[in-house]
C-alpha cells in the first residue's frame, strides 16, 4: 500500500524520540511491515474495566465486571468488591512477573550446577571471588576445594531457595537489618522463592483472601522473593559464570546493523546461550565460511536484556529495546533473531517473514510458531550456537540488498556498571559518594527502569526523566529498556555529564563516569538494590532512609509489577508512567499511594509527564534527606 | 418516544455492547456458535475513541424525518410505527449508499446478511432490537452495558434525569470554587492520568 512519506515521517515522529528508530519505523510503513503500534492502534478503545482492574475473569461464575460509576452491580457473582478484584488482579500481574525472573534465574543456576559437575558445554567459573562471597554467605567451607567443588555447593544451596523450608531466604540478608526488621514487623519477610509465588496463586482462588490489604500485602512479599530472591540469584550467577561487569564501552542504536557482515540479533532475557553464541562467533571456521559466502564477517549485536547481559560483560552492541524488534528485522539486513524468552512478540515470525529473517527459538519454554526451534541444552550449547551462527551464514546470500536499510550512525555508549564496579571505581567504598551526598552535590539516585510501551512515545519517558533528574543533581541508575534508551540518546557518555547540574557533573568528570549508569538487565535491579543496601549499611541506616527513588516511565509488563513493588517494599518510593490497573478501586489507589507510606516507608505515584515525575522524585528525595539531617 | 439515551462520559470502552450486538443480529443468538456462521454477524454500534482514549458509542439515533429513509431510492428503508425505528428491508436494498451519505452520525455500514440469501452487502445498520421490543425487552446494547452509559427509555424521563442531575451540581457547586463532581474522583484521576499518556504518545492530536 502506498504511504505518502510525508505521512509516514509526521507519524513515525509520534511514534518515536530516536531518529534512527523513525527512520526504520518509516521504512517499516512503507513496507507494509505491523508493528506494535498498528497493533495498538487496531486495539482502540480498549477495555475500561480491564483498566480499572475491575473486571475479574478467574472462574466460570464469572467474568464479572464492578460499574465504577457506582449504579451498575457492585460485586462479582462471588461477591467480590471492586477492591478485591483489583487487589486479586495486581497480584496476580506481580506473581507472573516474580515467576519470570525468577524462572530465569533457576535456569542459570542449572546451567552453574552442570557446569560445576561437569556436564556442560563451553561454560566455565570465571567469577571465583564472587562464588568465594556466596559460599561464605551459606556457610559452605572453601578450604582445599576445587572451583567446581564450590560451585556446586553453591548452586544447589542456591537452587533449594526456591523451595526452601527454612522459611527464609539468604540473600534477603543482605539487605540493612533495619529494613530487615521493617519487613518484620510488616510480616513480609519472603520465605522461598517459589512458595510466594505458588502462595499468591492460591490467595487469588474465589474464597480464599477478601481482605484486599492484605492480599497486597503479601503481594510485596512475593515481590522481595523476586528482587531479594530469583532476580538477585539470576544476577550473580550469571556473574559466577560469565564474569562480573566492569566498565566498558560499545555502540547502540539500529547503525550497530551492518551492511557487510551477517548481522544476528540476540532478543531475550537469558543470556546463557548467547554467551556461547559469543563463543561460537570466533570460530575460524564459522568466520572463514562467513568470508566464502561474501560477507565481511559475523556480527552479533544485543536486543532487550539478552542484549544488555552481552554488552555489560563483553560490549557486544546493542541494537535498541523492546520496540526495536520488529525495527531490528524491518532493516531487511537481520540474517537470524535467536530469542530466549519474555517480550518477545508473539508476532516476531510474521514480521520476519515479511523478508529472509530467520527466527531461532531456542527455549523449550518459548517456542513460538514459525521458528527454526534449536532449543538450549548446556551440554550441546556450544554445538547448537555453531549451528546457529552457521545457519546465520548461510542465510546471508538471501538477503536483498534492495530492501536494506540501515540507519548509518550508531551512538557509543557505556556500560558495564554492576553494583561492584562501581564500589571499585570509588575506591573501595561508598564514602565519596556518600560525602558527595551529605555536601549536597549529589541529591540522591533514582533508579529509572522497565519497559517501552506504545502508548507512550518510544524513549520518550525515559530520556526525558534521565535528563531531567541528572539536572536537578540527582545521579540516575538504569536497567534494561530504560538503559538502552538512555544509550541511544547519548547519556551513558561520560560527556552527558555537561548535561547535568553542577554539582553531578563535577563529581561525575572527577570519576570519568556519565551521570546515568547502565546497570544490566532487568533482573539486575538487584544490583540496585545491592547498591542501596551497601550505602545504607556503610552509614548505618535502613534502604528506606536514603535519598532513594525509582521510576518506570514506559512500563507494560508484569515483571515491572514486581521490580516497582520491591522497589517500594525495600523502601524506594517510585513512580509510574504508566498507571497500573488499580484505579477501579479507591482503596487500593490510597493504600498503594499512601498508606503504604506507615508500613515500608516508601509509596507508589503515577505520573506519565516526565518533569511532573522527576517533581515528584526530587520532592521524595528531599524528604528523606531531612529527615537525614542532610 | 423510547430511545437508547447515550451518556458518554460513562462510557469506558469496554465494547461488550458491540459484543451484544453481534450475538443479537446472528442467527444463533448465541455467542459459543456465531462464530461458525456465514455472513458472520458484526456489530451494529461502534466504540471508537475520540481523544484522550475516551470513547463513545455511536449506534443508529432512528430520526424523524430520517434523512437515509428521504433519500433511499428504492423505499428500502420503512418506519415501524410503534417503536419509531428505522428498518431496513434487506431485499429492497440496493447498496447504492445513498442513506450513508445523508447519515448525519456515520452509522450505515454495508455488510452481507443471513436474511439475504445473495452474497451482496446491504445496510446492515442498527435496528434497534425490534424484536426483544416487541416481547418487550430492552436493546441488546443496553442490556450489556453496565455503566449506564447507555440507557433505554422514554426520552424525555431520561432527559429529566440529566437535568436534574445537573440542578444538583449547580446547586450544590453554588458559591463554591469546587464544582461538584459527576464522575467519581477515582475515575476522573485515571482519565487524567491518561489524556497525558496521551499527550506523549502517538495518539496525541496535532
Amino acid at each position: 500500500m502506498y504511504i505518502d512519506p510525508l505521512v509516514a515521517q509526521k507519524e513515525a515522529e509520534k511514534r518515536a524520540l530516536d531518529k534512527t528508530d523513525q527512520e526504520i519505523i518509516e521504512k517499516a510503513m512503507h513496507d507494509g511491515v505491523e508493528t506494535a503500534w498498528d497493533r495498538l492502534a487496531k486495539q482502540q478503545p480498549q477495555c475500561g474495566f480491564g483498566q480499572l482492574g475491575i473486571c475479574c475473569n478467574r472462574c466460570t461464575m464469572g467474568p464479572c465486571r464492578i460499574d465504577p460509576f457506582g449504579d451498575g452491580p457492585k460485586r462479582g457473582v462471588c461477591g467480590a468488591t471492586a477492591d478485591l478484584i483489583v487487589a486479586r488482579n495486581l497480584l496476580d500481574d506481580l506473581a507472573v512477573g516474580a515467576a519470570a525472573h525468577s524462572d530465569h534465574g533457576r535456569e542459570v543456576l542449572e546451567v552453574l550446577l552442570d557446569t560445576a559437575e561437569g556436564k556442560s558445554q563451553g561454560y566455565q567459573i570465571i567469577d571465583e571471588e564472587k562464588l568465594g562471597t556466596i559460599a561464605a554467605e551459606y556457610d559452605i567451607g572453601t578450604e582445599g576445594k576445587s572451583k567446581e567443588e564450590i560451585a556446586r555447593e553453591v548452586a544447589l544451596a542456591m537452587l533449594e531457595e526456591f523451595g526452601t523450608i527454612k522459611n527464609r531466604i539468604q540473600f534477603a540478608d543482605r539487605a540493612p537489618e533495619k529494613t530487615g526488621e521493617m519487613w518484620k514487623g510488616a510480616g513480609i519477610t519472603p520465605r522461598s522463592v517459589d512458595r510466594e509465588i505458588v502462595e499468591s496463586m492460591h490467595r487469588i482462588h474465589m474464597g480464599v483472601g477478601a481482605d484486599y490489604a492484605n492480599i497486597l500485602l503479601h503481594g510485596l512479599r512475593t515481590s522481595l522473593s523476586d528482587g531479594w530472591g530469583g532476580s538477585m540469584m539470576a544476577t550473580d550467577a550469571s556473574d559466577i559464570l560469565f564474569g562480573t561487569p566492569t566498565p566498558n564501552s560499545s555502540w547502540v542504536n539500529l547503525g550497530v546493523l551492518s551492511k557487510d557482515e551477517v548481522n544476528v540479533v540476540l532478543h531475550g532475557h537469558n543470556p546463557v546461550l548467547s554467551e556461547m553464541i559469543v563463543k561460537a562467533a570466533n570460530d575460524p571456521e564459522l568466520k572463514k565460511l562467513a568470508e566464502e559466502k561474501g560477507a565481511k564477517g559475523i556480527n552479533l549485536v544485543g536486543m532487550c536484556c539478552t542484549g544488555n547481559e552481552l554488552l555489560m560483560r563483553h560490549g557486544i552492541p546493542i541494537a535498541g529495546n523492546m520496540l526495536d524488534q520488529e525495527l531490528a528485522i524491518a532493516t531487511g539486513a537481520v540474517e537470524v533473531m535467536v530469542i530466549d524468552y519474555q517480550c518477545i512478540f508473539p508476532s516476531i515470525t510474521a514480521t520476519a517473514s515479511c523478508y529472509h529473517t530467520k527466527v531461532v527459538a531456542t527455549s523449550e519454554k518459548s517456542k513460538v510458531s514459525g521458528a527454526i526451534y534449536k532449543e538450549f541444552r548446556p551440554e550441546t550449547a556450544l554445538d547448537s550456537s555453531k549451528e546457529i551462527i552457521r545457519m546465520a551464514i548461510e542465510n546471508f546470500p538471501n538477503r536483498n540488498p534492495d530492501r536494506v536499510k540501515i540507519p548509518d550512525k550508531p551512538i557509543k555508549m557505556m556500560a558495564g556498571f554492576s553494583e561492584e564496579a562501581i564500589r571499585n571505581a570509588l575506591g573501595g567504598s561508598y564514602k565519596p559518594l556518600i560525602d558527595a551526598i551529605v555536601s549536597g552535590k549529589i541529591k540522591g539516585a533514582v533508579g529509572v527502569v522497565g519497559c517501552n510501551n506504545p502508548k507512550i512515545k518510544h524513549d520518550y519517558g525515559h530520556v526525558m526523566l534521565g535528563k531531567e533528574l541528572i539536572k536537578r543533581n540527582i545521579l540516575v541508575v538504569e536497567t534494561g529498556c530504560a538503559a538502552i534508551a538512555s544509550g541511544k540518546a547519548g547519556l551513558l557518555l561520560p560527556e552527558a555529564a555537561d548535561m547535568a547540574g553542577e554539582g553531578l557533573k563535577s563529581v561525575c568528570k572527577a570519576l570519568g563516569i556519565p551521570p546515568v549508569l547502565h546497570m544490566g538487565s532487568c533482573v539486575d535491579c538487584s544490583r540496585i538494590l545491592m547498591l542501596g543496601a551497601n550505602i545504607a549499611k556503610e552509614l548505618g541506616v535502613g534502604i528506606e532512609d536514603l535519598p532513594l527513588g525509582g521510576a518506570a516511565p514506559e512500563w507494560y509488563s508484569q515483571k515491572a509489577v514486581s521490580i516497582a513493588s520491591y522497589f517500594v517494599a525495600s523502601g524506594v518510593y517510585t513512580v509510574l508512567g504508566i498507571p497500573p490497573k488499580i484505579f477501579g478501586s479507591p482503596n487500593v489507589v490510597d493504600l498503594l499511594t499512601n498508606k503504604l507510606d506507615g508500613v515500608v516507608h516508601a509509596t507508589f505515584a503515577v505520573e506519565p509527564d516526565p518533569v511532573k515525575a522527576a517533581d515528584l522524585l526530587e520532592a521524595a528525595i528531599e524528604k528523606k534527606r531531612k529527615a537525614l539531617g542532610i | 418516544m423510547k430511545t437508547v439515551f447515550v451518556n458518554p462520559e460513562k462510557c469506558i470502552g469496554c465494547r461488550h455492547c458491540e459484543v451484544a450486538c453481534a450475538i443479537e443480529h446472528s442467527q444463533s443468538k448465541d455467542l459459543f456458535k456465531m462464530f461458525e456462521e456465514v455472513p458472520l454477524s458484526e456489530p451494529r454500534i461502534h466504540v471508537e475513541v475520540g481523544v484522550d482514549f475516551l470513547t463513545f458509542p455511536n449506534r443508529c439515533r432512528h430520526c424523524d424525518p430520517a434523512p437515509c429513509m428521504q433519500v433511499c431510492p428504492t423505499n428500502a428503508l420503512e418506519r415501524d410505527e410503534k417503536t419509531g425505528s428505522v428498518i431496513v428491508n434487506y431485499n429492497k436494498c440496493i447498496g447504492c449508499t445513498a442513506c450513508a451519505m445523508a447519515c448525519p452520525f456515520g452509522i450505515i455500514q454495508f455488510k452481507q446478511v443471513y436474511q439475504v440469501k445473495l452474497a451482496r452487502e446491504v445496510n446492515a445498520k442498527c435496528d434497534n432490537c425490534i424484536e426483544r421490543q416487541k416481547a418487550g425487552k430492552e436493546p441488546a446494547c443496553v442490556e450489556a452495558c453496565k455503566t449506564g452509559a447507555l440507557e433505554f427509555g422514554d426520552v424525555n424521563d431520561l432527559i429529566r434525569v440529566s437535568r436534574k442531575d445537573f440542578t444538583v451540581r449547580m446547586i450544590k457547586s453554588q458559591g463554591t470554587e469546587v464544582e461538584v463532581p459527576k464522575i467519581p474522583v477515582n475515575v476522573q484521576s485515571f482519565r487524567d492520568v491518561m489524556a497525558q499518556v496521551a499527550a506523549i504518545g502517538p495518539f496525541r492530536e496535532d
